[in-house]
């Protein structure tokens, strides 16, 4: 990460985003909105501690862009919709303010899927961001708007929220890294909540090591926050019980403060290393072309380099997607039902009863992606179908994360690919919601279980379209998985 | 299974949607693909399972019974009302 | 009309009295406060907001629980309740549904009839609606208090016994400290579901009454819908499954909603709350922190206060906290005095102690001078002390004061300028000390049977007429500015005049 120093001033860098963010926004339509006087007031403050020789923070000056369904007192937070487009939020979410106590600054707000709904960032009542590789192309999402800014160069990180595969779906479609931590690494307080059991937040960077540094400010117990993690190195990885082999006795801790160290050797005696050493790929997803090529590349680069691999068998896993979008949509219905034009943001001007403040602000504030999940949210919570969806695929999650149990046991993370395809052409979708969804089908599952997973770039087709997979970890193991990445799979 | 017309008009109601014909048209339609995606869960066996309504192991999450200020006061809070009257929200008549 | 038997259930709403709301920081006692002044951005219901659970709503739901003779359900979640009302800021109310914290219990009510209780759970109460010509006005002050929701069986069956319930539990939560029990404020508020049948037959259509807060409305609201309902049967008519509402002025119910039209509440475990799982230690914590319940009282003083008189002063908790500490006795006789003997085999007091008439005295004193007094509302708040009453009570025992000297100086112990001093004192300052010993007294007797204003009265008493007597006494006590016991004073004449 290019931090602010002497020679590089803050307000240079925050210049030089900002330009860049204003000549990518016609063809990308990257920004929801720019935070141009603040950020500067912002970089100046950081330049005089600079020269004051006080600590500016670990990311000092450093320019970054916000997905917007993150609060924030600077600026709007729409959440790329119409219902909280005049949201003017007098909080700021947990994960931001750890950022700008480091010395981040917000440059501006970037677009996604209305509510994180959506694979495309086409669902924006802003429009659509476009790919960075090809602006026929989708950009991916939901936060799209994020990846690009990266992508684009824009800035150095960007901040993004995964439910189903809102960060590592987008990241692989524009050759940038991008993070999802185990459910609850980094408090959720102040991020526009799509489905709780499964929202995270995470990063967008060009490397491993930028967004273990971002991990490692921002992640962490938050009093706001019911279901955050005391800390981000997990301590339940680091005392072996994730990745304790089938036969193997405990493994070792070799860090003298006992954390998990990845670079640690082989055990002469041939006992089970406290480094991973086996790397699961799953035989059950149907993969094809470009996608195939870069996996089985990245298969073969990782046995040079002396890694075993295993194949695992994960039949349930087909039964993901449909779990998620019972679960998911059932959250939402009821995360979304606060925004009834009463208390803040749109209140339709027409409305003359109650039941019209209500329905015609609803109807006219949400996008249709929302209200699909909506009423589907709506349809499985109801009563005579409660049952036969919604508890029947809380009882599917159950089995797929008692699936990924049974394959941490076999290896010590899981290779696969993020999505079917490379990034599709804008409007191919929009009008096939299942089509869309099925664009989820190898992200999906990571979140229902709560696992770490990154996306990283494998690079691109003959078409120049960017290539990404996933490496995916047990629960907590968030700092080994991103060591191992760091070292092994640039 | 297909969901009717009249079902699509009650999760509106239950939705807090006030729709247009074609919208609700063009919804249910929508509404239907999903939902015949969905259903496909009904040949997993899930006898005997218990269901995950959490991926967060810790239990006992709470805080002390100290009041704290908060970050924004009633002035910031009512401030983002679309409408407000001596210090509450104003609504159309609640009948 | 004919005969029906009446069953009725009842849901109790009860406002914790914590410090701070159910789910955030805030102040949870909005009396008198302005409109949304306690509200944070979670009661708010802002964008990414998440509730932040009180330890010690969970610890007073526990210590509620054990009042009911529950069983505490050592796990326990939250669920979403979803509908939409402008004071419902999340469009969801917190609530449990699946795994409340309390289970089956029981209220026993003053005659012994036990209610069971089906469950309780706890929930976040909503915010407050005023209505005005076009418009309502929404205060968030109350959204998010803690509640807990008593649910009972449909074990009730008479008005009076309705009433009594909901009396007994609004005693049993307060004596617990778990609700201020402000009922104005609404406290504490009753859902009363209703159905008659005939007898031997099987219970017909329930309708509920929402949102009772007084003991009276519950049983008017009872009484008419007995007759209601039982002119409907009548006539052959059918009872409509729905909400109605009570209102005092015109002392009827009316229908609200009709539950075929009953909303979907979509109720889903929240996904924001991880569990609460107890150990028996905390539960068993909560227990030893629990103080005597108005049951406790019952068997303490059964026989040694009147039954009549104890029910009313259960109302009063302070009260029967005072009576508890003189019947224990301890520390009231400085360290010279003699130990107070525990009698029952249980430690506890037995009705005849030794202390038996001290505190009936004592009892009586609260029940018909204190609770006559037009301030006594004001007096509960600030008690004499144990040693004061027991003084007072010990002088009245030993005829140094009359009843009425007692009561006077009963009434001065809630006298600003008199507060802090001791019965004696007061009864010097008030010149009420009785006038007791024999030699004094025969010397007055004397005076009085040689004045020759009294000489017809001699007469005539030795002429057999006792009803004289009376006349004599009241000389003796005018003589004496009535400090002379009259109970002692009649003795010494009898004993005069037979000579």
């Amino acid at each position: 990460m290019q931090i602010a120093s002497k020679e590089l001033s803050a307000v240079e860098m925050v210049k030089t985003a900002l330009e860049k963010a204003k000549a990518a926004q016609e063809k990308y339509s990257v920004f929801i909105s720019l935070n141009k006087e603040a950020a500067l007031k912002r970089a100046a403050e950081i330049d005089g501690k600079i020269k004051n020789g006080e600590n500016p923070g670990r990311l000092a000056g450093v320019p970054y862009a916000l997905k917007d369904n993150f609060l924030s007192k600077d600026g709007n937070t729409t959440a790329a919709s119409k219902i909280l487009e005049p949201m003017k939020s007098p909080i700021t979410a947990t994960s931001v303010k750890k950022l700008e106590d480091e010395g981040a600054i917000m440059i501006g707000r970037t677009n996604l899927d209305a509510f994180a709904h959506g694979s495309s960032t086409e669902n924006s009542y802003f429009g659509p961001t476009k790919n960075s590789k090809d602006a026929a192309r989708v950009a991916g999402g939901s936060s799209g708007g994020s990846a690009v800014a990266v992508a684009l160069d824009i800035v150095q990180f960007a901040t993004g929220t995964d439910t189903g595969g809102s960060i590592r779906q987008p990241a692989s479609f524009n050759g940038v890294y991008g993070f999802k931590p185990t459910y609850g690494t980094i408090s959720r307080y102040g991020v526009v909540a799509m489905a709780s059991s499964t929202d995270c937040v995470g990063f967008f960077a060009n490397s491993a090591e930028d967004i273990d540094l971002l991990m490692s400010i921002t992640a962490g117990q938050d009093p706001y926050d019911m279901t955050t993690l005391p800390d981000y190195y997990g301590a339940d990885f680091t005392r072996g019980d994730a990745l304790r082999g089938p036969a193997g006795p405990e493994p070792q801790a070799s860090g003298s403060d006992g954390r998990y160290n990845a670079t640690a050797p082989w055990d002469a005696e041939g006992r089970r290393p406290t480094g991973p050493r086996k790397i699961g790929v799953i035989k059950d997803f149907d993969i094809k072309g470009d996608i195939k090529d870069a996996l089985d590349k990245k298969i073969k680069d990782l046995k040079s380099k002396g890694y075993e691999i295993v194949e695992l068998e994960m039949p349930t896993l087909k039964y993901a997607l449909a779990v998620y979008y019972i679960v998911v949509p059932a959250e939402i219905s009821s995360n979304l039902s606060r925004y009834d034009g009463i208390r803040y943001a749109y209140r339709n001007s027409s409305a003359k009863s109650l039941d019209e403040v209500y329905g015609k602000s609803r109807s006219d504030g949400f996008m249709p992606e929302n209200k699909r999940r909506i009423m589907i949210g709506n349809f499985v919570l109801s009563s005579g179908f409660y049952d036969a969806y919604y508890l029947k695929a809380q009882k599917a999650r159950t089995l797929i994360i008692k699936e990924y149990e049974e394959a941490f046991k076999k290896c010590d993370f899981i290779l696969s690919p993020v999505t079917p395809n490379p990034a599709f052409k804008l409007g191919e979708k929009t009008d096939d919601p299942v089509s869309m969804y099925l664009e989820d089908v190898m992200s999906v599952p990571i979140n229902l279980a709560g696992l770490p997973s990154l996306a990283f770039p494998v690079g691109e087709t003959k078409d120049g379209l960017s290539l990404g997979l996933q490496l995916i970890g047990p629960r907590r193991s968030d700092k080994a998985l991103l060591d191992f990445a760091g070292k092994e799979l640039k | 299974m297909e969901i009717t017309r009249e079902e699509i008009d009650h999760l509106a109601q239950l939705s807090n949607f006030s729709l247009e014909d074609a919208e609700a048209n063009a919804l249910g339609k929508d509404l239907n693909q999903i939902i015949s995606y969905i259903s496909q869960l009904d040949e997993l066996d899930t006898e005997g399972v218990e269901p995950t309504y959490q991926v967060f192991e810790m239990e006992n999450v709470w805080r002390d019974d100290e009041i704290k200020t908060q970050e924004a006061d009633r002035e910031a809070l009512l401030a983002l009302a679309p409408e407000q009257q001596e210090h509450q929200i104003k609504v159309p008549k609640v009948l | 009309m004919k005969d029906y038997e009446i069953t009725i259930g009842i849901e109790c709403h009860v406002q914790l009295a914590t410090r701070t709301k159910l789910f955030s920081e805030v102040d949870n006692d909005a009396r008198e406060k302005e409109p949304n002044s306690c509200v944070s951005p979670v009661d708010y219901a802002l964008p990414g907001m998440l509730p932040r659970l009180n330890k010690e709503a969970v610890k007073m739901a526990v210590i509620a629980g054990h009042a009911l003779n529950s069983e505490i359900n050592l796990i326990s979640r939250f669920d979403r309740k979803h509908y939409y009302y402008p004071d419902l800021p999340k469009g969801y109310q917190i609530s449990q549904l699946y795994q409340p914290i309390i289970g089956a219990g029981y209220v026993k009510l003053p005659d012994g009839t036990k209610v069971r209780i089906e469950h309780a759970h706890m929930e976040e109460d909503a915010g407050k609606l005023s209505h005005f010509a076009g418009y309502s006005l929404v205060d968030l002050n109350r959204a998010g208090t803690p509640l807990i929701e008593i649910v009972s069986m449909p074990d009730i069956h008479s008005a009076a016994h309705a009433r009594d319930y909901c009396k007994e539990l609004w005693r049993i939560m307060t004596y617990a400290g778990v609700c201020f029990g402000d009922l104005y404020n609404g406290n504490m508020r009753f859902d009363v579901n209703i159905s008659l049948a005939k007898p031997g037959e099987p219970l017909g259509t329930r309708a509920e009454i929402k949102n009772l807060n007084s003991f009276r409305s519950v049983e008017r609201a009872v009484e008419y819908e007995y007759k209601r309902q039982s002119k409907l049967l009548d006539k052959d008519e059918k009872v409509v499954q729905e909400t109605r509402g009570w209102s005092d002025d015109t002392g009827e119910t009316t229908s609200q909603r009709s539950k075929e039209e009953a909303q979907d509440y979509r109720y889903m475990p929240e996904p924001d709350i991880p569990p609460i799982h107890l150990t028996k230690e905390f539960v068993e914590e909560q227990k030893a922190k629990m103080p005597k319940l108005p049951e406790d009282y019952r068997e303490q003083f059964k026989g040694q206060i009147a039954d009549d008189t104890l029910e009313i002063l259960l109302d009063y908790q302070p009260l029967m906290g005072k009576l508890d500490e003189l019947a224990r006795g301890d520390a009231l006789r400085g360290p010279a005095g003699p130990e107070p003997q525990a009698s029952g085999s249980d430690g506890r007091d037995s009705a005849a102690g030794p202390r038996a008439s001290i505190v009936k005295r004592v009892a009586n004193w609260f029940a018909s001078v204190l609770l006559a007094e037009e301030k006594s509302a004001e007096y509960l708040n600030d008690l004499p002390s144990a040693k004061q009453l027991d003084d007072l009570a010990e002088m009245t025992e030993k005829s140094e004061l009359s009843s009425t000297g007692a009561k006077e100086v009963f009434l001065k112990f809630f006298d600003p300028q008199m507060r802090n001093r001791d019965a004696r004192e007061i009864a010097k300052e008030l010149n009420v000390l009785q006038e007791n010993d024999a030699g004094a007294l025969e010397k007055i007797v004397d005076e009085v049977l040689s004045d020759p204003a009294c000489a017809k009265a001699v007469e005539d008493y030795k002429a057999g007429s006792e009803k004289v007597l009376g006349f004599l006494v009241g000389q003796v006590m005018k003589a004496s500015k009535g400090k002379a016991n009259p109970a002692a004073v009649q003795p010494i004449l009898k004993k005069k005049l037979s000579k």
